[in-house]
């Protein structure tokens, strides 16, 4: 049978799902300090020592929505470096695809034209503005994401990239903006599912 | 310990973790023993407050830590100062004295502030 701090530890691990590696981590550590409290008792160790060793570390759900605001910082940081090399890669892609066309003389869309160009310079506004207005909403960051894979998507479609047979200094760029849109989209989603977690945290609080 | 003495430790917390290493490596339980008895019982924290300031400063290169297990003992993880972290703990005593001093100096009542 579970014990207190076997219990504890177990609601702990659940509360920090959010990130499974800090979880194991957090879960070790403190199962070996509760453990050590609990042995330290003065009145020995016993069922009744291991619950006041739970008692003064605090309720886990504390503890976790704790390690969730510090993760929302990390992870927020995170995704603006992810979108700022985002947006470097897709205007040096689309800059190169432009480049490319205008030799060509043409793309296979008369709209992917716009999408590419205004999905692009709206994104970039959204972000400047949520990054200054909404710094701890993570819809701007995620309607940025939404205009850059549109450009991105227009783009490609735009240059008919993979049917023409491009060049690879315009094949890179484009396969470095889809790797980095990929990313960004899991680091969105990181950040959105680490803040419904630390939201539900704090109500359960 | 009161809800304002509280409030006023979270925004201390780093620095008062980073001060509890300084006279060597410790695990979790030993700084928070360490933290109690130098503040005289001030700052009975609930222990688990200090493991996200302990994770949160080996994030950022103050700590390291490593898993270690004393002869017949249990496993424990262990923190240290890394350089940077005594270089931190200096730079934060430095801005605490003066900002303590300023706020003595308001609080007391005895002299004028800035002097």
């Amino acid at each position: 049978m579970a014990g207190v701090i076997d219990d504890y530890v177990a609601a702990l691990r659940r509360d920090l799902d959010f990130d499974p590696t800090l979880a194991r981590r957090l879960a070790d550590e403190v199962e070996s300090q509760l453990w050590e409290a609990a042995e330290a008792d003065l009145a020995g160790p016993s069922p009744e020592a291991e619950r006041r060793a739970v008692a003064r570390f605090g309720l886990a759900r504390e503890v976790a929505a704790q390690f969730a605001s510090d993760a929302i910082a990390r992870q927020a940081r995170r995704s603006c470096i992810m979108l700022a090399a985002t947006v470097a890669v897709t205007f040096i892609a689309m800059r190169l695809r432009v480049i490319w066309l205008d030799d060509l003389g043409g793309s296979v869309s008369a709209l992917a034209p716009l999408i590419d160009r205004y999905a692009f310079i709206a994104a970039l506004l959204v972000g400047i503005v949520g990054w200054f207005a909404f710094r701890r909403s993570v819809l701007p960051l995620a309607v940025c994401r939404a205009g850059l894979a549109a450009s991105i998507a227009a783009g490609i479609a735009r240059a008919g990239l993979f049917v023409d047979g491009a060049p690879l200094h315009v094949l890179l760029p484009a396969a470095g903006e889809i790797a980095l849109i990929g990313l960004l989209s899991w680091h969105v989603f990181g950040l959105h599912r680490r803040l419904r977690r630390t939201a539900t945290l704090r109500r359960a609080g | 310990m009161l809800g304002m003495e509280a409030e006023m430790l979270k925004g201390h917390l780093d620095a008062i973790v980073l001060a509890a290493l300084e006279a060597g490596p410790a695990h979790g339980y030993a700084i928070i023993e360490t933290i109690k008895r130098n503040s005289t019982n001030t700052f009975d924290l609930p222990e688990g407050t200090v493991y996200p300031a302990l994770h949160r400063l080996e994030a950022v290169g103050l700590l390291s830590s490593a898993w270690m297990t004393p002869p017949g003992g249990r496993r424990r993880r262990m923190y240290s100062l890394t350089k940077a972290g005594s270089a931190a703990l200096a730079d934060r005593r430095k801005a605490w004295g003066r900002f303590s001093q300023a706020v003595d100096a308001l609080l007391g009542g005895g002299r004028a502030w800035p002097a």
